[in-house]
Protein backbone atom coordinates (compact mmCIF):
# COMPACT_ATOMS: atom_id res chain seq x y z
CA UNK A 1 0.00 0.00 0.00
CA UNK A 2 1.22 3.30 -0.86
CA UNK A 3 0.70 6.13 1.35
CA UNK A 4 -2.12 8.18 0.21
CA UNK A 5 -1.31 11.14 3.09
CA UNK A 6 1.27 13.97 2.82
CA UNK A 7 3.32 14.14 5.78
CA UNK A 8 2.58 18.19 8.10
CA UNK A 9 6.31 18.10 9.92
CA UNK A 10 9.52 17.40 9.88
CA UNK A 11 11.20 16.55 13.30
CA UNK A 12 15.11 17.35 13.12
CA UNK A 13 16.83 15.89 16.08
CA UNK A 14 20.15 18.10 14.72
CA UNK A 15 22.53 16.94 17.62
CA UNK A 16 21.94 14.32 20.46
CA UNK A 17 24.54 16.61 22.55
CA UNK A 18 22.72 18.43 25.86
CA UNK A 19 23.59 19.99 28.88
CA UNK A 20 20.63 19.09 30.59
CA UNK A 21 20.32 14.70 31.53
CA UNK A 22 17.17 14.97 32.09
CA UNK A 23 15.17 11.93 33.94
CA UNK A 24 12.50 11.38 31.77
CA UNK A 25 14.70 12.09 28.38
CA UNK A 26 12.84 10.76 25.42
CA UNK A 27 16.14 10.67 23.22
CA UNK A 28 17.46 6.99 23.03
CA UNK A 29 19.69 4.95 25.47
CA UNK A 30 22.31 4.96 22.83
CA UNK A 31 22.60 8.44 21.08
CA UNK A 32 24.31 9.79 18.35
CA UNK A 33 27.79 11.06 18.51
CA UNK A 34 29.13 14.28 17.45
CA UNK A 35 31.29 13.28 14.68
CA UNK A 36 28.08 11.48 12.90
CA UNK A 37 25.73 14.65 12.68
CA UNK A 38 24.61 15.50 9.13
CA UNK A 39 26.49 19.11 8.31
CA UNK A 40 24.28 21.81 7.48
CA UNK A 41 24.52 21.54 3.13
CA UNK A 42 22.70 17.94 3.96
CA UNK A 43 19.94 19.64 6.05
CA UNK A 44 19.63 22.58 4.04
CA UNK A 45 18.82 19.78 0.87
CA UNK A 46 16.48 18.01 3.15
CA UNK A 47 14.38 20.71 4.20
CA UNK A 48 14.24 22.13 0.82
CA UNK A 49 12.76 18.25 0.32
CA UNK A 50 10.26 18.42 2.70
CA UNK A 51 8.75 21.51 1.80
CA UNK A 52 8.32 19.83 -1.67
CA UNK A 53 6.83 17.32 -0.40
CA UNK A 54 4.07 19.23 1.34
CA UNK A 55 5.44 19.40 5.07
CA UNK A 56 4.62 22.83 6.69
CA UNK A 57 6.36 22.72 10.08
CA UNK A 58 10.22 22.19 10.87
CA UNK A 59 10.96 21.40 14.87
CA UNK A 60 14.55 21.71 15.54
CA UNK A 61 14.87 19.89 18.58
CA UNK A 62 17.96 17.17 20.04
CA UNK A 63 19.54 17.07 22.25
CA UNK A 64 20.14 20.34 22.57
CA UNK A 65 20.12 22.90 19.33
CA UNK A 66 22.44 25.57 20.68
CA UNK A 67 24.89 23.32 20.64
CA UNK A 68 25.34 23.11 17.09
CA UNK A 69 27.45 26.41 15.89
CA UNK A 70 25.50 26.65 13.09
CA UNK A 71 22.19 26.62 14.70
CA UNK A 72 21.20 30.00 12.58
CA UNK A 73 22.59 28.68 9.75
CA UNK A 74 20.29 25.53 10.29
CA UNK A 75 17.44 28.05 10.77
CA UNK A 76 18.04 29.81 7.85
CA UNK A 77 17.85 27.44 5.73
CA UNK A 78 14.84 25.87 6.91
CA UNK A 79 13.46 29.78 6.63
CA UNK A 80 14.44 29.35 2.92
CA UNK A 81 12.62 26.84 2.07
CA UNK A 82 9.35 28.15 3.22
CA UNK A 83 9.05 26.49 6.53
CA UNK A 84 7.42 27.25 9.52
CA UNK A 85 10.76 26.82 12.10
CA UNK A 86 9.89 25.73 15.84
CA UNK A 87 13.09 25.29 18.05
CA UNK A 88 12.66 23.56 21.70
CA UNK A 89 15.56 24.45 23.64
CA UNK A 90 16.71 24.54 27.08
CA UNK A 91 18.23 27.75 26.53
CA UNK A 92 20.95 27.17 28.29
CA UNK A 93 23.98 29.32 27.54
CA UNK A 94 21.80 31.29 24.95
CA UNK A 95 22.45 35.02 25.15
CA UNK A 96 20.45 38.07 23.91
CA UNK A 97 22.74 38.22 20.95
CA UNK A 98 22.71 34.73 19.86
CA UNK A 99 18.79 34.42 20.23
CA UNK A 100 18.35 37.75 17.93
CA UNK A 101 20.76 36.36 15.04
CA UNK A 102 18.17 33.28 15.47
CA UNK A 103 15.17 35.20 15.50
CA UNK A 104 16.60 37.31 12.21
CA UNK A 105 17.47 33.62 10.56
CA UNK A 106 13.62 33.04 10.64
CA UNK A 107 13.16 31.02 14.11
CA UNK A 108 9.36 31.65 14.82
CA UNK A 109 8.90 29.71 17.73
CA UNK A 110 10.30 28.80 20.96
CA UNK A 111 9.67 26.03 23.31
CA UNK A 112 11.42 26.64 26.88
CA UNK A 113 10.50 23.43 29.88
CA UNK A 114 10.12 24.08 32.79
CA UNK A 115 11.05 20.77 35.33
CA UNK A 116 8.74 21.97 38.19
CA UNK A 117 7.82 25.38 40.34
CA UNK A 118 10.40 24.79 42.57
CA UNK A 119 14.02 25.64 41.70
CA UNK A 120 15.97 22.67 44.29
CA UNK A 121 13.20 20.32 42.61
CA UNK A 122 13.42 21.55 39.02
CA UNK A 123 17.10 21.02 39.45
CA UNK A 124 17.21 17.47 40.25
CA UNK A 125 15.02 16.57 37.71
CA UNK A 126 17.05 18.40 34.93
CA UNK A 127 20.15 16.90 36.67
CA UNK A 128 21.43 20.15 35.69
CA UNK A 129 21.31 23.97 37.71
CA UNK A 130 19.19 25.02 34.92
CA UNK A 131 15.81 26.54 36.33
CA UNK A 132 17.48 30.05 37.54
CA UNK A 133 18.91 30.44 33.76
CA UNK A 134 15.84 29.41 32.26
CA UNK A 135 13.78 32.05 33.98
CA UNK A 136 16.38 34.54 33.23
CA UNK A 137 16.14 34.24 29.84
CA UNK A 138 12.48 34.62 29.56
CA UNK A 139 12.47 38.46 29.22
CA UNK A 140 14.93 37.96 26.36
CA UNK A 141 12.60 35.88 24.59
CA UNK A 142 9.85 38.15 25.58
CA UNK A 143 11.68 41.33 23.30
CA UNK A 144 11.71 39.32 20.38
CA UNK A 145 8.85 39.12 17.50
CA UNK A 146 8.37 35.03 18.06
CA UNK A 147 6.06 32.72 19.41
CA UNK A 148 6.61 31.07 22.64
CA UNK A 149 5.52 28.44 24.36
CA UNK A 150 5.90 27.08 28.47
CA UNK A 151 5.92 23.09 28.21
CA UNK A 152 5.98 21.58 31.71
CA UNK A 153 6.64 17.69 31.85
CA UNK A 154 4.68 16.24 34.48
CA UNK A 155 5.36 13.04 36.55
CA UNK A 156 4.74 11.61 40.08
CA UNK A 157 7.72 13.58 41.38
CA UNK A 158 5.63 17.14 40.60
CA UNK A 159 2.05 16.52 40.12
CA UNK A 160 1.49 17.57 43.42
CA UNK A 161 2.20 21.39 42.52
CA UNK A 162 0.48 21.14 38.60
CA UNK A 163 -0.58 24.37 39.69
CA UNK A 164 1.77 26.16 40.91
CA UNK A 165 3.42 24.94 37.95
CA UNK A 166 0.71 26.31 36.16
CA UNK A 167 0.94 29.72 38.14
CA UNK A 168 4.58 30.27 37.59
CA UNK A 169 4.18 28.91 33.35
CA UNK A 170 1.54 31.52 33.04
CA UNK A 171 3.72 34.55 35.01
CA UNK A 172 5.86 33.93 32.39
CA UNK A 173 2.82 35.32 29.71
CA UNK A 174 3.70 32.90 26.88
CA UNK A 175 1.55 32.39 23.75
CA UNK A 176 1.07 29.10 24.77
CA UNK A 177 1.19 26.37 27.82
CA UNK A 178 1.94 22.89 26.91
CA UNK A 179 1.38 19.86 29.90
CA UNK A 180 2.91 17.15 28.98
CA UNK A 181 3.07 13.75 30.92
CA UNK A 182 6.05 11.91 30.53
CA UNK A 183 6.15 8.98 27.78
CA UNK A 184 7.98 5.79 29.24
CA UNK A 185 10.25 5.20 26.13
CA UNK A 186 14.44 6.00 25.59
CA UNK A 187 15.88 7.10 28.40
CA UNK A 188 12.73 7.71 30.73
CA UNK A 189 12.02 4.31 30.59
CA UNK A 190 14.84 3.48 32.85
CA UNK A 191 13.16 6.07 35.48
CA UNK A 192 9.69 4.72 35.58
CA UNK A 193 9.12 3.77 38.55
CA UNK A 194 10.83 7.12 39.80
CA UNK A 195 8.41 8.53 37.28
CA UNK A 196 5.12 7.28 36.68
CA UNK A 197 2.70 9.44 38.92
CA UNK A 198 -0.33 7.33 40.90
CA UNK A 199 -3.71 7.37 40.41
CA UNK A 200 -4.50 10.11 42.87
CA UNK A 201 -2.02 12.52 41.61
CA UNK A 202 -4.02 11.94 37.93
CA UNK A 203 -7.41 12.66 39.22
CA UNK A 204 -6.28 15.41 41.08
CA UNK A 205 -4.56 16.95 38.15
CA UNK A 206 -6.91 16.46 35.46
CA UNK A 207 -9.71 19.32 37.10
CA UNK A 208 -6.96 21.20 37.29
CA UNK A 209 -6.09 20.93 33.60
CA UNK A 210 -9.41 21.84 32.80
CA UNK A 211 -9.94 24.67 35.29
CA UNK A 212 -6.54 26.37 33.86
CA UNK A 213 -8.10 26.01 30.10
CA UNK A 214 -11.22 27.75 30.99
CA UNK A 215 -9.32 30.58 32.95
CA UNK A 216 -6.52 31.50 30.63
CA UNK A 217 -9.16 30.95 27.43
CA UNK A 218 -8.05 34.03 25.10
CA UNK A 219 -5.30 34.86 26.91
CA UNK A 220 -2.85 31.56 26.78
CA UNK A 221 -3.50 28.83 24.74
CA UNK A 222 -3.00 25.36 26.43
CA UNK A 223 -3.03 21.71 25.16
CA UNK A 224 -2.53 18.86 27.78
CA UNK A 225 -0.98 15.45 26.50
CA UNK A 226 -2.79 12.67 29.00
CA UNK A 227 -1.10 10.30 30.84
CA UNK A 228 -1.17 7.11 28.29
CA UNK A 229 -0.72 4.20 31.01
CA UNK A 230 -4.07 5.00 32.91
CA UNK A 231 -5.66 5.53 29.10
CA UNK A 232 -8.40 2.90 28.10
CA UNK A 233 -7.95 3.27 24.73
CA UNK A 234 -4.38 4.64 23.12
CA UNK A 235 -2.85 7.50 21.37
CA UNK A 236 -2.97 7.60 17.54
CA UNK A 237 0.97 7.41 18.11
CA UNK A 238 2.31 10.10 16.33
CA UNK A 239 -0.93 10.53 14.29
CA UNK A 240 -0.33 6.78 13.06
CA UNK A 241 2.73 5.13 11.73
CA UNK A 242 3.88 6.57 8.20
CA UNK A 243 0.80 9.62 7.86
CA UNK A 244 1.78 12.97 9.14
CA UNK A 245 5.64 13.28 10.76
CA UNK A 246 9.18 12.36 9.64
CA UNK A 247 11.95 12.17 12.40
CA UNK A 248 15.70 12.70 11.42
CA UNK A 249 17.99 12.21 14.06
CA UNK A 250 21.58 13.53 14.27
CA UNK A 251 23.24 11.13 11.75
CA UNK A 252 20.69 11.06 9.39
CA UNK A 253 18.28 8.29 10.24
CA UNK A 254 14.81 8.97 9.07
CA UNK A 255 12.02 7.48 11.55
CA UNK A 256 8.01 7.31 11.70
CA UNK A 257 8.26 8.29 15.62
CA UNK A 258 11.11 8.93 18.20
CA UNK A 259 11.92 6.14 19.28
CA UNK A 260 11.12 3.54 16.48
CA UNK A 261 15.01 2.73 16.68
CA UNK A 262 14.34 0.43 19.25
CA UNK A 263 11.94 -2.05 17.27
CA UNK A 264 13.64 -5.50 15.79
CA UNK A 265 14.14 -6.03 12.29
CA UNK A 266 14.18 -2.39 10.91
CA UNK A 267 16.62 -0.62 9.05
CA UNK A 268 15.86 2.94 8.67
CA UNK A 269 17.14 5.26 5.56
CA UNK A 270 19.47 7.89 5.74
CA UNK A 271 18.77 10.84 3.98
CA UNK A 272 22.54 10.74 3.38
CA UNK A 273 21.60 8.29 0.42
CA UNK A 274 17.92 8.43 -0.02
CA UNK A 275 15.85 11.78 -0.73
CA UNK A 276 12.66 12.52 1.57
CA UNK A 277 10.05 11.62 -0.86
CA UNK A 278 11.83 7.95 -1.40
CA UNK A 279 11.77 7.35 1.99
CA UNK A 280 7.87 8.54 2.53
CA UNK A 281 6.62 6.94 -0.49
CA UNK A 282 8.84 3.86 -1.10
CA UNK A 283 10.67 2.68 2.24
CA UNK A 284 10.14 -0.11 4.40
CA UNK A 285 10.32 1.50 7.27
CA UNK A 286 7.69 3.64 6.87
CA UNK A 287 5.44 1.28 4.92
CA UNK A 288 5.35 -1.40 7.37
CA UNK A 289 2.30 -0.35 10.11
CA UNK A 290 0.20 1.68 7.62
CA UNK A 291 -3.28 0.38 6.91
CA UNK A 292 -4.61 -2.13 8.73
CA UNK A 293 -3.03 -5.44 7.06
CA UNK A 294 -0.43 -5.69 9.77
CA UNK A 295 -3.14 -5.53 12.55
CA UNK A 296 -4.84 -7.80 14.73
CA UNK A 297 -8.49 -9.17 13.86
CA UNK A 298 -9.30 -7.38 17.12
CA UNK A 299 -7.72 -3.93 16.26
CA UNK A 300 -9.25 -4.73 11.93
CA UNK A 301 -12.72 -5.06 12.62
CA UNK A 302 -12.52 -2.07 15.48
CA UNK A 303 -13.70 1.21 14.58
CA UNK A 304 -11.22 2.98 16.56
CA UNK A 305 -8.42 1.86 14.06
CA UNK A 306 -9.40 5.54 12.13
CA UNK A 307 -9.03 7.15 14.92
CA UNK A 308 -5.90 5.77 17.11
CA UNK A 309 -4.35 3.62 13.91
CA UNK A 310 -3.52 0.84 15.95
CA UNK A 311 -1.76 2.43 18.98
CA UNK A 312 1.82 2.96 19.51
CA UNK A 313 4.29 0.06 18.04
CA UNK A 314 6.95 0.97 19.96
CA UNK A 315 4.91 0.46 24.04
CA UNK A 316 3.41 -2.68 22.27
CA UNK A 317 7.00 -3.59 21.65
CA UNK A 318 8.39 -2.78 25.77
CA UNK A 319 5.36 -3.77 26.93
CA UNK A 320 4.67 -7.06 25.57
CA UNK A 321 8.06 -8.10 23.33
CA UNK A 322 6.11 -8.05 20.59
CA UNK A 323 5.93 -5.42 18.41
CA UNK A 324 2.61 -6.04 16.42
CA UNK A 325 0.42 -6.97 19.41
CA UNK A 326 -2.55 -4.65 20.46
CA UNK A 327 -1.48 -1.39 22.73
CA UNK A 328 -1.16 -3.14 25.65
CA UNK A 329 -2.97 0.17 27.10
CA UNK A 330 -6.30 -0.57 24.65
CA UNK A 331 -9.09 -2.12 27.01
CA UNK A 332 -9.68 -4.70 24.61
CA UNK A 333 -5.94 -5.79 24.59
CA UNK A 334 -5.94 -9.38 26.23
CA UNK A 335 -2.26 -7.76 28.11
CA UNK A 336 -4.03 -4.93 29.46
CA UNK A 337 -4.21 -5.93 32.87
CA UNK A 338 -0.11 -5.25 32.41
CA UNK A 339 -1.06 -1.49 32.84
CA UNK A 340 -2.70 -2.02 36.33
CA UNK A 341 0.50 -3.98 37.28
CA UNK A 342 3.03 -0.94 35.90
CA UNK A 343 0.52 2.07 37.23
CA UNK A 344 0.93 0.44 41.08
CA UNK A 345 2.70 2.60 43.48
CA UNK A 346 6.21 1.91 44.02
CA UNK A 347 8.23 2.60 47.64
CA UNK A 348 10.22 6.23 47.76
CA UNK A 349 13.64 4.41 48.15
CA UNK A 350 14.20 4.52 44.30
CA UNK A 351 17.10 6.70 43.43
CA UNK A 352 17.34 8.43 40.01
CA UNK A 353 19.16 7.69 36.96
CA UNK A 354 20.91 10.29 35.09
CA UNK A 355 22.78 9.83 31.61
CA UNK A 356 26.51 10.15 32.42
CA UNK A 357 27.45 12.28 29.31
CA UNK B 1 -12.69 42.60 18.99
CA UNK B 2 -14.69 45.76 18.10
CA UNK B 3 -15.36 47.56 14.86
CA UNK B 4 -12.87 50.23 16.02
CA UNK B 5 -9.72 47.50 16.78
CA UNK B 6 -6.83 47.86 15.32
CA UNK B 7 -5.78 43.91 15.13
CA UNK B 8 -2.84 42.60 13.86
CA UNK B 9 -0.91 38.84 13.65
CA UNK B 10 0.94 37.81 16.43
CA UNK B 11 4.56 37.11 16.35
CA UNK B 12 4.95 33.35 15.10
CA UNK B 13 1.27 33.26 13.74
CA UNK B 14 0.82 33.75 9.96
CA UNK B 15 -1.07 33.10 7.20
CA UNK B 16 0.46 30.27 4.65
CA UNK B 17 1.46 32.20 1.23
CA UNK B 18 -0.88 30.29 -0.64
CA UNK B 19 -2.63 27.63 1.44
CA UNK B 20 -6.02 28.67 3.22
CA UNK B 21 -4.10 27.85 6.37
CA UNK B 22 -3.06 30.04 8.96
CA UNK B 23 0.68 28.64 10.55
CA UNK B 24 0.99 28.46 14.59
CA UNK B 25 3.36 27.09 16.84
CA UNK B 26 3.15 23.56 16.26
CA UNK B 27 0.46 23.46 13.98
CA UNK B 28 -2.23 24.92 11.49
CA UNK B 29 -5.44 26.47 11.77
CA UNK B 30 -8.05 25.91 8.72
CA UNK B 31 -9.52 28.80 7.31
CA UNK B 32 -12.79 28.58 5.12
CA UNK B 33 -14.86 31.15 2.72
CA UNK B 34 -12.98 34.61 2.48
CA UNK B 35 -11.26 34.30 5.69
CA UNK B 36 -8.07 34.53 3.92
CA UNK B 37 -8.82 37.75 2.07
CA UNK B 38 -9.67 39.02 5.09
CA UNK B 39 -6.52 38.36 7.22
CA UNK B 40 -4.46 39.71 3.84
CA UNK B 41 -5.98 42.78 5.27
CA UNK B 42 -5.16 43.14 9.02
CA UNK B 43 -1.89 45.01 8.72
CA UNK B 44 -1.63 46.59 12.41
CA UNK B 45 -2.63 49.70 11.09
CA UNK B 46 -6.32 50.02 10.04
CA UNK B 47 -9.45 49.64 12.10
CA UNK B 48 -11.64 46.46 11.73
CA UNK B 49 -14.52 49.18 10.11
CA UNK B 50 -11.78 50.78 7.22
CA UNK B 51 -10.82 46.96 6.51
CA UNK B 52 -14.80 46.23 5.68
CA UNK B 53 -14.90 49.56 4.09
CA UNK B 54 -12.48 48.65 1.80
CA UNK B 55 -13.38 45.03 1.29
CA UNK B 56 -17.31 45.87 0.37
CA UNK B 57 -15.51 47.91 -2.34
CA UNK B 58 -14.51 44.97 -4.09
CA UNK B 59 -17.47 43.12 -2.99
CA UNK B 60 -19.94 44.51 -4.92
CA UNK B 61 -23.50 44.27 -3.60
CA UNK B 62 -22.64 43.70 -0.07
CA UNK B 63 -24.25 45.06 2.47
CA UNK B 64 -21.31 46.68 4.86
CA UNK B 65 -23.08 46.41 8.06
CA UNK B 66 -23.48 42.94 7.69
CA UNK B 67 -20.09 42.54 6.73
CA UNK B 68 -18.90 44.12 9.77
CA UNK B 69 -20.38 41.99 12.38
CA UNK B 70 -19.24 38.65 10.48
CA UNK B 71 -15.53 39.85 10.16
CA UNK B 72 -15.38 41.50 13.70
CA UNK B 73 -17.08 37.90 14.97
CA UNK B 74 -14.54 35.83 12.78
CA UNK B 75 -11.38 38.36 13.94
CA UNK B 76 -12.62 37.68 17.48
CA UNK B 77 -12.12 34.08 17.50
CA UNK B 78 -8.89 34.59 15.91
CA UNK B 79 -7.99 36.90 18.37
CA UNK B 80 -9.17 34.29 21.20
CA UNK B 81 -6.82 31.74 19.71
CA UNK B 82 -4.37 33.72 19.87
CA UNK B 83 -3.60 34.39 16.14
CA UNK B 84 -4.47 38.18 16.39
CA UNK B 85 -3.31 41.34 18.77
CA UNK B 86 -5.07 44.69 19.35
Amino acid sequence: MSSTTRPQSLICEVTHRCPLHCLYCSNPIEMQKMETELPAEVWRRVFQEAAALGILHLHLTGGEPLARKDLAELIQAGHDAGLYVNMVTSGVGLTEERLAGLVQAGLEHLQLSFQDADEARANYIAGTRAHAWKLGLVPLIKRQRLAFTVNLVVHRQNLDRLEEMIALAESLEPNRIEIAHVQYYGWALKNRNLLMPTEEQVRYALPVVEAAKTRLRGKIHLDAVLPDYYANFPKACVGGWGRQMILIDPAGRALPCHSAGILPGFSFDNVREKSLSWIWDQSPAFERFRGDAWMSETCRSCDRKERDFGGCRCQAFLLTGNMEAIDPVCTYSPQHGLMEELRKPVGDELLPIYRNS
Amino acid sequence: MTPDSIPQMTPGYRLHPIQDVVLIPEGVLELSGPSRDILLEVDGKRTVREIVHHLAAKYEGADENEMLDDVVALLGRLAERGVLQG
